[in-house]
């Protein structure tokens, strides 16, 4: 079987199609190095199918394969489907500890501890107004100050107390931001539905649509800062999508189930429940809080109405904390459990609790916030720094590098001059042949 | 195969480590600027909880020797009333033995009862001395006189101590019971210093030879066993005028320590901050001279 005179350019026309299509990819990734969620593509070439022709000569059976040039075959992305697993377990974790963080914020805040403004430093005047009175059983004034510094107290662990109501309040309004209607969730997965419908068509066809894929699992990257995400690939090229621990798939082809009841979805949405629910972060402080109040309470009652007086502080049982009030004026406030007006063994007993058990109950919940507070920093530094490493190998595996890009610039820059070249070279061949062939003595 | 590094990964290093060296920086500075080395619980949840309660440590330490303060006012008060009380005992007595001698007179024995009287009536109102406005004789009662003046000898007050607290459970009562040493008067029959008094007036008064007998003999008995009680009872108010100073000296160096230990968990080490802090700045401004010079080139600048 002969060849065919101009087969040549066809090689060299393939070549310059596909460095053409290379630079074009080139200037592609160029386009997006700074795009977020893009990976990296690469034209994926080989030699086109090499013709069969006769040789005439003995050699070999007088056959050969005489290469045609090259055929792209596809353009694909550079990605790390196992980072992207790792990525998003990571990022879970991080929106888990960052929500928790962010939610013990206003908390630990509001402590104002240590410092000249918190509770501790109420307490420690409350004891001095008491000794003070110890000291002058009979000024009214001294009893005066004991009954303010009581209410300061009172009114000091309400607004605490109200502060952790706040922080549920944010925790909960965040919740109900994300999962309700038209919330986070919903967008991303509705967005996730599209893009499968889309990536389905395109797969059909038999392309690879890397852009619409890079912006999935983009979606799907983010979806798992809020919550679990389980992806289950499927063979028409759509997802999947379990969300938490809801029961039926988020997303299924292109279909979005949402809402659906969480329990325990991890990351964000894990944080935020678990501040806020029963037995959950908030509450345990609010209990130890009113533990506090009624402790502090009781051992003042205790005390105070040892020589038949009346209680010195009142509060709600369970509520402590929000209901601490002084249930006496100045003038009930008892000195002595004799009634004498120079005895000073209640107002003595009260005040050396300073100290004391109440005292420590006190210094033990800011430590328990404290530490919460700080393990919470920590693991978050500690999450964030696993992401950093992970997203670190994924920005290796798939980013955009701007010298590699030069460099292919460069490659296919060349390799187009070079192709156009060769089909010079063959042009110049035919001229001879057609143009000045059979005119000898012309 | 050796890691592909892009100018993503550059960029997002050298912002991550511009980030934490600015993060450790602005906590320096907070520590600085508050001079305190936990500015929130997280910051140490165990040394905040330990500076709360060196702070009411430090807070009471201060109340003791408030109180040690307020009891040696008291005491000085009561050691006051009670050498006045015993000049005036001393110069009855002097008059006591003045009167016994039978050469003086029934006229003379007389002026002599009057006087007596006089200076039963000064001890009670040695008595009814008020600090800061309470008699400190009174026992708890501080808003009742201890005597009346006149002829009615009951004492009014109770027998109530009245404690100042100078340390953790420690007490000290700072009041005289002066019950014990004045008594009831001359109806109680108790031997005390205003039953003593009254019957030696009425001794003067009484002009028999019976009455001169008892002046010399047991009413000046009486009378020195009645000035050694008060010496009894002033040693003791003496010694704690003392226990209360000593108190207040160890309390002023309680507070000291007690400062110190919270200064250790509380304070920033000054210098030390400082000299970190100098030292973390510079690493910043290395950081963002390297970071400035490794983002700046690429390729692109040495292509043609």
């Amino acid at each position: 079987m002969g060849v065919s005179t101009f087969m040549g350019l066809q090689t060299a026309l393939r070549g310059l199609i596909a460095q053409q299509e290379a630079l074009d990819v080139t200037g592609h990734n160029i386009a997006n190095a700074n795009t977020l969620g893009y990976s990296r593509q690469e034209v994926t070439t080989s030699a086109s199918r090499a013709l069969r022709i006769n040789t005439g000569s003995s050699a070999g059976n007088g056959k050969a394969e005489l290469g045609t040039g090259v055929d792209v075959t596809g353009v694909t992305r550079a990605r790390d489907r196992f980072l992207d697993l790792q990525y998003r377990a990571q990022a879970m974790r991080l929106g888990g500890l960052a929500a928790r963080v962010q939610g013990m914020e206003s908390i630990e805040g509001a402590l104002a501890e240590p410092g000249e403004t918190g509770i501790s430093k109420e307490l420690q005047t409350f004891w001095t107004a008491w000794e003070g009175l110890a000291n002058s059983p009979e000024d009214s004034a001294a009893r005066q100050a004991v009954v303010e510094a009581g209410k300061a107290l009172g009114v000091s662990l309400a607004e605490l107390n109200q502060q952790l109501t706040n922080a549920a309040g944010v925790a909960e309004g965040e919740y109900a931001a994300i999962t309700g209607k038209g919330g986070e969730v919903e967008q991303k997965a509705k967005e996730i539905a599209l893009l499968n419908g889309a990536i389905r068509t395109s797969m059909t066809e038999g392309a690879e649509p890397n852009d619409l894929l890079d912006r999935r699992d983009l979606l799907l990257d983010e979806l798992s800062k809020l919550g679990q995400v389980s992806v289950t690939e499927l063979k028409d090229g759509t997802v999947e999508v379990g969300f938490g621990d809801a029961a039926a798939p988020l997303v299924s082809g292109t279909e979005v189930d949402w809402p659906q009841e969480l329990t325990a979805p991890k990351g964000k949405l894990g944080a935020l429940l678990e501040l806020v629910e029963p037995g959950g972060t908030i509450e345990s402080f609010r209990a130890e809080l009113n533990g506090f109040a009624e402790s502090l309470a009781n051992a003042v009652n205790t005390i105070h109405t040892k020589g038949g007086g009346p209680a010195f502080f009142t509060y709600e049982a369970g509520k402590g904390a929000a209901t601490l009030g002084v249930a006496v004026t100045a003038a009930e406030v008892e000195t002595a459990s004799n009634g004498s007006a120079g005895g000073n063994d209640i107002a003595t007993a009260i005040g050396a609790l300073r100290g004391g058990a109440v005292d420590r109950a006190y210094a033990s919940f800011v430590t328990r916030v404290g530490t919460e507070m700080n393990e919470a920093k920590n693991g978050e530094t500690n999450a964030q720094a696993l992401l950093n490493a992970v997203e670190e190998r994924r920005e290796s595996a798939s980013g955009v590098s701007l010298d590699e890009e030069m460099t292919n610039l460069q490659r296919f820059q060349r390799g187009y001059e070079a192709s156009a070249r060769a089909m010079t070279a063959l042009d110049e061949a035919l001229d001879v042949l057609i143009n000045r062939t059979g005119r000898v003595g012309l | 195969m050796t890691m592909r590094i892009t100018e993503g990964m550059t960029r997002r290093t050298v912002l991550q480590d511009l980030g934490a060296t600015k993060g450790r920086l602005s906590q320096m500075q907070r520590e600085i600027s508050s001079g305190h080395r936990i500015t929130r619980p997280a910051d140490d949840p165990f040394g905040a909880g330990r500076t709360l309660q060196l702070t009411g440590e430090l807070e009471g330490f201060k109340q003791y020797k408030s109180n040690a303060d307020d009891g040696v006012g008291w005491v000085t008060a009561t050691e006051t009333a009670l050498s006045r009380i015993t000049d005036t005992v001393q110069r009855a007595r002097e008059l006591l033995v003045q009167g016994g001698n039978d050469s003086n007179g029934q006229v003379a024995r007389e002026g002599i009862a009057a006087e007596i009287e006089a200076l039963t009536e000064s001890v009670k109102q040695e008595a009814n001395v008020t600090y800061d406005d309470r008699y400190i004789f009174s026992g708890t009662a501080t808003e009742t006189r201890p005597y009346e003046l006149g002829a009615n000898d009951e004492y009014a007050g109770d027998e109530g101590t009245i404690q100042r607290v100078i340390g953790k459970g420690v007490s000290i009562g700072v009041n005289v019971n002066i019950q014990t040493v004045l008594g009831n008067g001359a109806a109680a029959k108790d031997d005390k210093l205003l039953d003593v008094l009254r019957d030696i007036a009425s001794d003067l008064r009484g002009g028999t030879a019976a009455n001169a007998e008892a002046l010399r003999g047991t009413d000046l008995e009486r009378l020195s066993a009645n000035l050694d009680e008060l010496t009894r009872v002033r040693a003791v108010v003496g010694a704690t005028t003392t226990r209360l100073e000593t108190a207040g000296t160890r309390l002023e160096q309680l507070q000291e320590a007690s400062l110190n230990l919270l200064s250790q968990v509380y304070d920033v080490d000054m210098p030390e901050a400082l000299v970190n802090f100098s030292s973390e700045q510079a690493a910043y401004e290395t950081a963002l001279r390297a970071g400035s010079k490794l983002i700046q080139p690429s390729l692109m600048d040495f292509l043609k």
